[in-house]
């Protein structure tokens, strides 16, 4: 129905374009050419338009996303620990099956890297990072995050993104992504990866997120409280990417508390004893790597999961008390 | 002139509230749709394979065994119900699928359609229960959504079935179909294959772009070795449908968040 809704749309906005672009064409001076050359010229460039919003079909998503996948695991290493894996794709496809999006089958791995980050190859491709796992204090938190880019698969932010580019003038149809073509969008869909998605995107995720994770019976307030935990370690190497190419923390959880407040989602589950028992065999959260000049953040009790929900974290108010903070 | 006019007019309004009934008359229908999952336990636990049967009247009983998934798809009085049993408690088996129509069910295989009365399934308890489910219009019995126990004469759970039903139920009306026999296999239910067991055929992508070896980052431009195989391995990854089901049931999750009970019939 949305693919049928989304192709009549793509079909006017063409027609549009194309009628635009000749009467563009045929405005130009006359000194030139005659009208029949100005037309087949004005006609040639309007179907160039056109051609540019072409969608870029399931199948192709998912050829460009393996590329861009490879390239995330070319970057950092996937981890071999096959528990970890089980229980990172176990809350994956939980949040997953929330997402309406069933030409999709969602993967998730571990890279192993202190760096704080997660990724979201097209496709179905879900990275998160060591450094992710060792800031997290409850299975809500993970949710939240993998949703997130559930989110950004969902709505094919990539994709849309490589859709758009300048190199993509030249695709004439599904065949046109191939070989050197399809290298093209592997890579600029890697630099989005890599360098951040438009703050329109992120927010949209943001709110994926919290509605996809609620949907699936965890505590909305797991997204923010980990996006709380990133501006409790602002500054700290392993966390310069994902600051660099998000939006800075309290402005995050600011709009994730509308979400919530707007779609009145109250309860759910944050597992924090699952987590910590699939994730570190039960053992309290794992400082952030430092520099090596740096001294290593001090270890927080985990907190019981039976204590009643917490509330939404605050900008303005630190979620968690350093001690000695 | 005048009752030229009248006659003008009143064709338009004809023609608007034709068009008006044409619009929303897809809506109307798509409203009777609906569509819910029913995960089937027994209260009990498996064993190296083998179904070990705990005997309990305490409806709150955590000690359950996933015996068997169906999810619904009615307009009614059609309905279409997808039933997929484990015999082992590790995975779910191939589905077996049921077709009613109010006046009769049948059984669709790839051969053909056969009523069910006529078929060895009819003599088959869970398939049995999974038909109950409907009453005789199509239409679902008891609660929407929640943990249902049927309970058996004297009191003891027979089985605790937690519900599930989609907010927007958007499947095909050839599901429904008994005509399209062959096509019985061709419209299976979506939603477990790509979340359960992850069998969809439309990812085993064997070709394809092997990656990029520069990309652009916040720390400026980094080399990289794209690394196929590990892609491929992340592919061959699998979490058993029946596992993900457990793994909801222990965290309240999905279906299994709603922790109030509803009576359900006998078993």
């Amino acid at each position: 129905m949305n693919r049928r809704t989304s192709a009549a749309a793509h079909r006017r906005t063409g027609i549009a374009l194309l009628a635009v672009a000749v009467l563009a064409g045929l405005a130009r001076p006359a000194e030139a050419q005659d009208w029949r050359d100005r037309l087949r010229r004005a006609v040639r460039g309007a179907a160039q338009v056109v051609q540019t919003l072409l969608p870029i079909s399931t199948d192709k998503e998912i050829e460009i996303g393996r590329g861009i996948a490879a390239t995330v695991a070319g970057r950092y290493p996937i981890a071999q620990d096959e528990a970890l894996t089980t229980y990172l794709n176990l809350v994956g496809l939980t949040v997953a099956g929330e997402a309406p999006r069933p030409d999709i089958t969602y993967r998730f791995a571990v890279l192993e890297t202190p760096d704080v980050n997660a990724f979201a190859s097209p496709g179905g491709y879900i990275f998160l990072t060591r450094g992710a796992l060792g800031l997290m204090e409850s299975e809500a938190e993970l949710a939240g995050v993998l949703a997130h880019e559930v989110g950004h698969v969902n709505r094919r932010h990539v994709i849309e993104g490589i859709r758009k580019a300048d190199f993509m003038r030249e695709v004439r149809d599904q065949a046109g992504i191939n070989g050197a073509m399809l290298n093209r969008a592997v890579g600029a869909g890697a630099n989005v990866l890599f360098s951040g998605y438009s703050r329109a995107d992120e927010a949209e995720a943001d709110s994926l997120g919290v509605l996809y994770a609620a949907s699936a019976g965890y505590d909305p307030a797991g997204l923010p409280t980990f996006v709380s935990h990133l501006r409790r370690h602002a500054g700290e190497g392993p966390l310069a990417e994902i600051f660099a190419t998000h939006e800075p923390p309290e402005a995050r959880i600011q709009r994730l508390q509308r979400v919530i407040q707007r779609e009145s989602i109250s309860g759910g589950e944050r597992l924090a004893d699952r987590f910590a028992q699939r994730v570190r065999g039960g053992s309290a959260p794992v400082p952030v790597p430092q520099p090596p000049a740096a001294q290593p953040a001090p270890k927080k009790p985990i907190q019981p999961q039976a204590q009643p929900p917490r509330p939404i974290p605050q900008p303005s108010q630190p979620m968690v008390k350093k001690p000695g903070g | 002139m005048n009752g030229r006019t009248g006659a003008l007019a009143h064709r338009r309004t004809v023609v608007a509230l034709a068009l008006l009934l044409a619009a929303l008359a897809p809506g109307a229908l798509a409203q009777q749709k609906s569509q819910w999952s029913d995960a089937v336990y027994v209260p009990g636990r498996w064993q190296a394979g083998r179904l070990v049967v705990v005997r309990t009247s305490n409806p709150a009983t955590d000690t359950l065994a996933l015996v068997m998934r169906v999810d619904y798809f009615a307009n009614a009085p059609r309905w279409r119900a997808e039933v997929r049993r484990s015999a082992d408690g590790q995975a779910f088996g191939d589905p077996q699928v049921l077709l009613g129509n109010g006046a009769d069910v049948q059984v669709v295989t790839p051969l053909g359609a056969t009523p069910l009365a006529r078929h060895a399934l009819a003599t088959d308890t869970l398939v049995r229960a999974a038909v109950a489910v409907l009453d005789a219009n199509g239409r679902l019995r008891g609660a929407a959504n929640g943990r249902v126990v049927e309970r058996a004469a004297d009191g003891a759970v027979g089985r605790v079935v937690f519900r599930r039903a989609q907010r927007n139920p958007s499947f095909d009306e050839a599901m429904l179909d008994a005509r399209n026999t062959s096509a019985g296999r061709q419209f299976l239910a979506r939603g477990i294959a790509s979340v359960g067991d992850q069998r969809s055929t439309a990812v085993v992508a064997t070709a394809g772009a092997r990656g990029v070896d520069r990309v652009q980052t916040p720390r400026g431009e980094v080399a990289v070795r794209p690394d196929s195989l590990a892609i491929r391995r992340m592919e061959q990854f699998r979490v058993g449908a029946m596992t993900l089901e457990e793994f909801l049931r222990q965290g309240r999750l999905g279906p299994y968040a709603v922790r109030s009970d509803s009576a359900g019939g006998r078993p």
